[in-house]
């Protein structure tokens, strides 16, 4: 019988570019907030600010919209980590849907999907 | 690290707008705004009056608590000075006093030069509306890093106006090719909660600006910090801050009051 050797080292592991996506939950906030968006017209929203701030470069970039709740407005949308910058930088800068003022919040960012599963921002310790 | 600040948000008379809007920026994330109050001077009217500043309890009733933290947001008051004229800016005035911060947009060459090596002033604010006069030079932005006064770019424009788009990240980005990214701040123009955006989202707008990613992160806290305390060390005479043990206490060269600061008449 091998004996079980009781020192454990610290191990410490380094993910350099350890995952290919990113992946962002957003929460779309309206002037008026009864309006809503179905998943279509908001990735097309989306499409159209990278377009507006990126050009067609912006426009190609491929990113996927993977849950929407249109109750809330939130969605958790997956890009590829070479074009995080350009989709939040769009995100930020869109102003306005169908001529009403609008604020993309951006609630978290992660390149774990599992990470975005807790968030501590909205722990309510009371 | 440094808490995040955003140090420009336009002042209105209506008092929902202002309310909602420190409540947003406390949601948000930010821990000290100051509210500013814009002053154009025109040569028509020679003697035109400096806005007061409104106490804070007049604004809002009771200040929201920052989300993460414990503690509620600190709003301070600043004043920007937009200068097309010499004579628009008056060093030492008494108006000044009553301000945490003040600010100076220039709108030529020769008032830049000016406000980055004499004004006794902590930021400047390059213009977003409008393509830029004049270039920026190396010398007076080196003077002014030295002296440690910080460049302002606001961003709400951006939001507003494609246009506006343009010219914010063409000036931004001329500026922080003259300055290498150092004493940068960026902040909102805010006038609606909903031109707000949070402090990470802007540090990923400094990104587009051309700051790297440590300077992007300090544009939106240390650097704002380091305004704050230069400010601090503006108002007293001797130019440094003590901190009391038992109660918070500027430094004063002699007496009771703070001295003053007077214009040279010798």
């Amino acid at each position: 019988m091998k004996a079980i050797n009781k020192e454990e080292t610290f191990h410490r592991v380094v993910l350099k570019n350890a995952s290919p996506h990113h992946y962002m939950k957003v929460h779309l906030e309206l002037e008026d907030n009864s309006n809503r968006l179905s998943a279509v017209e908001l990735k097309h929203f989306i499409i159209t600010g990278l377009k507006n701030l990126h050009g067609e470069v912006g426009a190609a970039l491929n990113f996927d919209v993977l849950k929407y709740d249109e109750g809330s407005l939130t969605a958790l949308l997956r890009v590829h980590s070479s074009g995080l910058v350009k989709l939040w930088s769009s995100l930020t800068l869109l102003g306005s849907y169908q001529n009403q003022s609008c604020a993309f919040r951006v609630l978290q960012v992660s390149p774990f999907l599992l990470a975005l599963t807790g968030n501590s921002r909205e722990l309510q310790l009371h | 690290m440094a808490v995040f600040m955003d140090l420009n948000l336009m002042f209105s008379a209506d008092r929902t707008r202002i309310s909602k809007l420190l409540e947003t920026a406390a949601h948000l994330g930010f821990s000290t705004v100051a509210i500013n109050y814009t002053f154009e001077p025109t040569s028509l009217l020679p003697l035109q009056e400096i806005p007061v500043p409104k106490p804070i309890n007049e604004l809002i009733d009771q200040l929201p608590v920052v989300q993460g933290r414990s503690r509620p947001i600190r709003v301070l008051n600043r004043l920007t000075v937009v200068v097309s004229d010499p004579s628009h800016y008056r060093p030492n005035a008494p108006e000044y006093r009553r301000f945490d911060l003040l600010a100076v947009q220039p709108t030529s060459e020769k008032l830049f030069h000016a406000a980055c090596m004499l004004y006794d002033i902590d930021i400047i604010c390059i213009s977003v509306t409008e393509k830029l006069p004049f270039f920026f030079k190396r010398a007076p932005i080196n003077g002014a890093i030295d002296r440690g006064v910080v460049f302002e770019v606001s961003y709400s424009a951006a939001i507003r106006d494609s246009t506006m788009r343009r010219y914010t990240i063409a000036n931004a980005a001329s500026l922080t090719d003259s300055c290498k990214g150092k004493n940068v701040i960026l902040s909102s123009a805010a006038e609606k909660a909903l031109e707000l955006r949070g402090p990470y989202d802007i540090t990923n707008l400094g990104l587009l600006f051309g700051l790297s990613d440590g300077d992007a992160k300090e544009a939106v806290s240390s650097t704002c910090r380091a305004a704050l305390l230069h400010a601090e060390t503006r108002k007293t005479a001797s130019g440094i801050v003590i901190r009391d043990s038992d109660k918070n206490a500027t430094s004063t060269c002699a007496g009771d009051t703070p001295a003053a600061k007077r214009v040279k008449t010798t």
